[in-house]
C-alpha cells in the first residue's frame, strides 16, 4: 500500500514538485523523457530536409558542386565555432544548476552568467547569418522562382535555384530553432533570477540545454553538407 | 485479488465529481484536468464527425444517378477533399487518443493526471487552431487536392492549399504533443505494482499509437511545410517542371500517412480488447501477443508505405520489396483477431450494445484487413488502384474498424463518463442499423471498384448506376444508425436514465475502481495494483470469490 | 513518516534529484575536441578528395555529434532508455532515407523507360534554351547521353 505525498512532509517538501507527481525524481525524469521524445521529433523533422538535400545531390551532382562554392565557407565555419562554444557554455549552465545550493546567490549568478554567454553566442550566430543572407539576396541567389543570380553575372550550371531553395529552407528552419532557443533562454534566465534552479530542481535548465544541443547537432551536419562537401 | 478498490478517505467525505469540482466557462477552457480535456476533445471530434459525415451524404446523394445532378465537378472535388481532410485530421486521428485516451489513460494507470497537464491543454488548443485553419479554407477558395496534397497539383492549384497545408502542420503538432505526453505518462506515472504485463490492453494500444505519432508526424510536418514553401517560393523539390520529383513527395507523405493509418486503427484495437474481455467475462486470450503485436504493427507500419506508390512511377524493385513487407502487417493483425475470437470462445458473453459493436468490428475489420492484403499484391493493385475497391477497403478499416470501435467504446465507458446508463434499446438498434447500412454502402463498392469504377468521379457510366444507388441508400441507413447511437448516448442525460454506480460491468481495470464520474484527482488514494486487469473474480482458477 | 513508492519500489529521498555531474575539465576537453574536428573538416574541404569528401565529412560529423550527444547531452551517463530513443530515432531516419533513396536509385533497374520524372522532363526539353526548371547543362547532357547511347540521337 502506498500513499501519495502529503504536506506532512513539511520541511523536506520541494515547492517545485507538482501535485500529480510523487517524487522530484519522477517529475524530473518525466520532463527529461518528454524532452528526449521531443528531440526525436526534431531529428525526424530535419531528416526530411536532409533527405531532400541528398536527393537533389543525387539528381544534380554537378549543380550542387557549382552552387555550393558560392556559400561563404568562412562565415559558416565561424558560425560552427560559435555554436560549439555556445553548446559548451550551455552545458556549463546546466552543470552550475546541478551543483548549485538552493537560494545561494553566487551559484545563481553562475547559472545566469553561462546562460547569458550562450544567449550572446546565439546572437552572434544570427548576426553572421544575417550578413550571409544579405549577401545571397544581393547576388540574386534566392530560392526557387526568385532566383536571379544569372542576371547578376553568376553562371552556375544546371538548376541552382533548387540548391538555394534547399539551402534557405534548411538554414532558415535551423535559424528559427536558434531564435526559439534564445527566446526560451530568456524565460529560463528569468526563472534563474527568481532562484528556481539548484541541485534540487534543474529540469528546466537541463531541458533547455538538451534542446540547444540538438540545434547544435543539426548544424554539425548542415555545415559540412552545405558549405564544405565536394 | 486484483485491484484494491479505492475507498473514501475519512478526511474528505463525498467529493464532487470532476464536472462539479470547478464552475464557469473559464474552468473548462483553461482546465488542465485530463478528463475535462477529454470531454472537450470528445465534443470537438463528434462535431467534426458530423460535419464530415454530412459532406459524405452530399457525395453519396450526388452519386445516386450517373449524371451530374446537384454539384459541379469542382464542388465535388472540394466536398470529397474536405470530407477526407476533416475525417482524417480532425476526427479519426485525434478521436480515440484525444477523447477516450485522455479520459481513461491516467485512470487506467492509477495516476492523478497525465505527465504534462499544461502541455495537454496546449495540445487541445493547437488542435482547435488547426480546425479553424482547415475550416477557413472553405471561405478562402476551398480545397480540391484530396486529403493527400499530391504535388504538383497541390503546389499549383488556385484553391487554399497553402492554408490547408499549414492547418495540417498545426494539427500534426497537436498530435505529436498528445503522443509525447502519453508515452511519458505510461513510462513514469503508473501506480505502484502496475507493471508492464499488468497494463490494460487499451493502454498498450494507446502507447503504440503514441510511438507512431512521435516518429511519423514530424515527417508530415516537414512535408506539408515543404508544400507550403513550394507554393510560395517554387523551390522545385517536388515539382517536375522545376526539376524536382513528384514521387519524392509521395515518399515523404506516405512515410507519415501509412503509419498514420495505424495511428487511426490501433486505438480501436485497444478498445475492442477491453470490450471483448469485459463483456465475455473471460481473461483475454494471449495478453502478451495482443500487447506486443500492437508494438510490432507500429514498427512494421514504417516499412510498407511504398504500396501507395505502386502505380505512381516508383521503381518496380522497390514496389516488390514494399509489397512483400506489406504482407507482414497481416501477421500481427491476424494475431489480434484470432486472440479476440479465442477470448469469446467459452466466455459468458453478455449481448449488450458494446458487445454488439465489438462483434460488428470483428466482421467489418476483418474484411477491411483482408482486402488490404489483396491490394498489397502489385498485379492486383494495378487493376484496383484508385477505384472504389480502395475506397471500400479503407472505409472498412477506418469506419468499420475505428469508428465502430470508437462508438462501441463510447457505449462501454459512457457509464463512467456520465455516471449514467445509455439507452440499451436505442444502442442495439443503432448497432443493427450501422451494421446493415455500413455493409450495404461499402460492400457494394468492392464490386463497383472491381468492375472499374474510378474513385473521385462525380459522374459515371450508366452501367454502374444500380450499385451506386444501393450504396447511396446504404449510406442513408448508416446515417440513421449513427443518429440512433447519438440519441442512445444522449439518453443518459434524461431524467429516467439509470445511475451507473462505480463499476457497472464488474470490470477489474483501475478506471472502474473510482467514482462515476471520477473525482477531480481521480482516486482518493493512489491505488495499488497486484494482478492482471483481466482476472475476473468468477473465472479465477484458484476458486476464490472476491469482493 | 510516510513513505513513497514508485513503480512498486520504495523511494528513499522523494524530494531530491540524483544525477551524474560531469567534471569541468571533461567539458573543456570535449569542446577542444569539437573545435579541432571542425578545423579538420574545414581544412580537408580544401583538399580535392572527390567522392571521398562526403564520406570523410560525414565521418567527422558523426564523431562530433557523438561527442555532443554523449557528453554535453549526458547520454553516456543517462537513463539507458533515452539512448534507446535516440538510436531508435536514427534507425527510423535510416528507414526513411534507405527506402526512398533505394527507389530513386533503382527506377530503371527493370524497365529502362521508367526513369525519374526530372530526367523525363529533361528529355522533352532537349535542345531548347535554358529556362528555369530544365537542366540544360551541356556537359552533363553529354555525360548522360554517353551513358544512354540508344536514345541519344532520336530523343525520346
Amino acid at each position: 500500500m502506498s500513499t501519495a505525498h502529503t504536506d506532512a512532509h513539511g520541511g523536506e517538501h520541494n515547492p517545485h514538485l507538482a501535485h500529480h507527481f510523487d517524487t522530484m525524481e519522477q517529475q524530473a525524469g518525466a520532463a527529461k523523457l518528454g524532452m528526449w521524445l521531443f528531440l526525436a521529433t526534431e531529428i525526424l523533422m530535419f531528416s526530411g530536409l536532409f533527405l531532400a538535400y541528398f536527393v537533389i545531390r543525387m539528381f544534380y551532382p554537378e549543380m550542387v558542386l557549382g552552387a555550393h562554392e558560392h556559400l561563404n565557407k568562412f562565415a559558416g565555419g565561424l558560425n560552427t565555432v560559435v555554436l560549439l562554444v555556445s553548446s559548451w557554455t550551455m552545458a556549463m549552465a546546466v552543470r552550475s544548476a546541478q551543483v548549485g545550493k538552493p537560494n545561494n546567490q553566487a551559484d545563481i549568478a553562475k547559472i545566469k552568467a553561462f546562460l547569458a554567454m550562450t544567449f550572446a553566442c546565439g546572437g552572434i550566430f544570427m548576426v553572421v547569418k544575417y550578413f550571409e543572407y544579405s549577401a545571397k539576396f544581393a547576388h540574386g541567389m534566392l530560392p526557387g522562382k526568385f532566383y536571379t543570380a544569372h542576371l547578376h553575372g553568376y553562371d552556375i550550371p544546371g538548376l541552382p535555384h533548387i540548391f538555394f531553395g534547399i539551402y534557405f529552407v534548411m538554414t532558415g528552419l535551423h535559424g528559427v530553432h536558434v531564435l526559439v532557443g534564445m527566446a526560451l533562454m530568456v524565460w529560463i534566465y528569468l526563472r534563474a533570477v527568481r532562484g528556481d534552479f539548484s541541485r534540487q530542481n534543474y529540469a528546466g535548465v537541463e531541458n533547455l540545454g538538451l534542446y540547444w544541443h540538438i540545434v547544435d547537432l543539426v548544424w554539425i551536419f548542415l555545415f559540412p553538407l552545405l558549405y564544405l562537401v565536394k | 485479488m486484483s485491484q484494491q478498490p479505492a475507498h473514501h478517505d475519512n478526511n474528505h467525505g463525498e467529493e464532487p465529481n470532476f464536472y462539479r469540482a470547478k464552475r464557469g466557462i473559464m474552468s473548462w477552457l483553461f482546465t488542465v484536468d485530463h478528463k475535462r480535456l477529454g470531454v472537450m476533445y470528445l465534443a470537438s471530434v463528434l462535431l467534426f464527425f458530423l460535419v464530415a459525415g454530412i459532406l459524405a451524404i452530399f457525395l453519396r446523394t450526388e452519386l445516386l444517378t450517373p449524371a451530374a445532378d446537384y454539384v459541379s465537378a469542382s464542388t465535388y472535388n472540394q466536398l470529397f477533399t474536405l470530407h477526407g481532410a476533416i475525417m482524417v485530421f480532425l476526427f479519426i486521428i485525434p478521436a480515440t487518443p484525444g477523447a477516450l485516451g485522455n479520459i481513461f489513460l491516467p485512470l487506467m494507470l492509477g495516476a492523478k493526471d497525465v505527465a504534462f497537464p499544461r502541455l495537454n491543454l496546449l495540445s487541445f488548443w493547437v488542435y482547435s487552431v488547426a480546425a479553424v485553419m482547415l475550416l477557413c479554407t472553405l471561405l478562402l477558395g476551398g480545397l480540391d487536392t484530396g486529403w493527400t496534397f499530391y504535388t504538383p497539383y497541390s503546389t499549383s492549384t488556385g484553391t487554399a492549399a497553402g492554408l490547408a497545408a499549414l492547418g495540417v502542420f498545426v494539427a500534426g503538432f497537436s498530435s505529436i504533443l498528445t503522443g509525447l505526453n502519453f508515452v511519458v505518462t505510461v513510462h513514469r506515472m503508473r501506480a505502484p505494482g502496475q507493471t508492464w504485463d499488468r497494463l490494460p490492453l487499451f493502454v498498450w494500444a494507446i502507447y503504440a499509437t503514441a510511438v507512431i505519432q512521435i516518429l511519423a508526424t514530424p515527417v508530415l510536418a516537414i512535408t506539408v511545410l515543404l508544400v507550403f514553401i513550394e507554393r510560395f517560393l517554387g523551390i522545385g523539390i517536388f515539382d517536375p517542371a522545376m526539376g524536382g520529383d513528384p514521387v519524392l513527395f509521395q515518399h515523404f507523405f506516405w512515410f507519415y500517412s501509412h503509419p498514420a493509418v495505424y495511428i487511426m486503427i490501433l486505438p480501436g484495437f485497444g478498445i475492442i480488447s477491453e470490450m471483448i474481455t469485459v463483456h465475455s467475462r473471460k481473461h483475454i486470450f494471449g495478453y502478451k501477443a495482443i500487447a506486443l503485436s500492437s508494438v510490432a504493427i507500429a514498427v512494421i507500419s514504417f516499412v510498407v508505405w511504398g504500396h501507395h506508390l505502386f502505380v505512381s512511377g516508383q521503381s518496380e524493385v522497390a514496389g516488390i520489396v514494399f509489397s512483400f513487407l506489406t504482407f507482414a502487417v497481416a501477421v500481427p493483425t491476424a494475431i489480434k483477431v484470432f486472440s479476440w475470437v479465442a477470448t469469446l470462445y467459452g466466455g459468458s458473453i453478455v449481448y449488450n450494445t458494446p458487445m454488439w459493436y465489438a462483434l460488428m468490428f470483428l466482421w467489418t475489420f476483418t474484411i477491411g484487413g483482408l482486402t488490404g492484403v489483396y491490394l498489397a499484391v502489385i498485379a492486383v493493385d494495378v487493376h484496383l488502384h484508385d477505384t472504389y475497391f480502395v475506397v471500400a477497403h479503407f472505409h472498412y478499416v477506418m469506419m468499420g474498424g475505428l469508428v465502430v470501435a470508437f462508438i462501441g467504446g463510447l457505449f462501454h465507458w459512457w457509464p463512467k463518463i456520465t455516471g449514467r446508463f445509455y439507452n440499451e434499446a436505442l444502442g442495439k438498434l443503432s448497432a443493427l442499423l450501422v451494421f446493415i447500412g455500413f455493409n450495404v454502402t461499402f460492400g457494394t463498392q468492392f464490386f463497383l471498384g472491381h468492375q472499374g469504377m474510378p474513385r473521385r468521379y462525380f459522374a459515371y457510366l450508366p452501367e454502374y448506376e444500380a450499385m451506386h444507388r444501393i450504396s447511396t441508400y446504404g449510406s442513408w441507413i448508416l446515417a440513421a444508425g449513427l443518429f440512433c447511437a447519438l440519441f442512445g448516448l444522449l439518453a443518459a442525460f434524461s431524467k429516467n436514465a439509470k445511475k451507473a454506480g462505480n463499476n457497472p460491468w464488474n470490470a477489474m481495470s483501475l478506471e472502474w475502481q473510482t467514482q462515476s464520474p471520477p473525482i477531480e484527482h481521480n482516486f482518493h488514494e493512489t491505488p495499488h495494483v497486484t494482478g492482471s486487469p483481466y482476472d475476473f473474480p468468477e473465472i479465477d482458477k484458484s476458486g476464490g470469490v472476491h469482493h | 513518516m510516510s513513505t513513497v513508492y514508485l513503480n512498486g519500489k520504495l523511494v528513499e529521498h522523494p524530494h531530491e534529484v540524483h544525477h551524474h555531474v560531469s567534471p569541468v575539465p571533461q567539458y573543456v576537453a570535449v569542446l577542444g575536441a569539437l573545435l579541432v574536428l571542425t578545423g579538420v573538416t574545414f581544412l580537408v574541404s580544401f583538399a580535392d578528395l572527390g567522392a571521398a569528401s562526403l564520406t570523410v565529412a560525414m565521418f567527422v560529423a558523426v564523431i562530433k555529434a557523438s561527442l555532443v550527444v554523449g557528453y554535453f547531452m549526458h547520454l553516456k551517463y543517462d537513463d539507458r532508455f533515452h539512448l534507446f530513443i535516440f538510436l531508435g530515432t536514427i534507425i527510423f531516419v535510416g528507414l526513411f532515407f534507405g527506402f526512398t533513396l533505394f527507389d530513386l536509385a533503382s527506377r530503371d533497374a527493370i524497365n529502362d523507360e521508367q526513369r525519374t520524372f526530372t530526367r523525363i522532363e529533361e528529355d522533352t526539353n532537349k535542345g531548347q534554351p535554358m529556362k528555369i526548371g530544365i537542366d540544360n547543362d551541356l556537359a552533363r547532357r553529354a555525360a548522360y547521353d554517353a551513358k544512354h547511347p540508344a536514345e541519344a540521337p532520336e530523343g525520346h
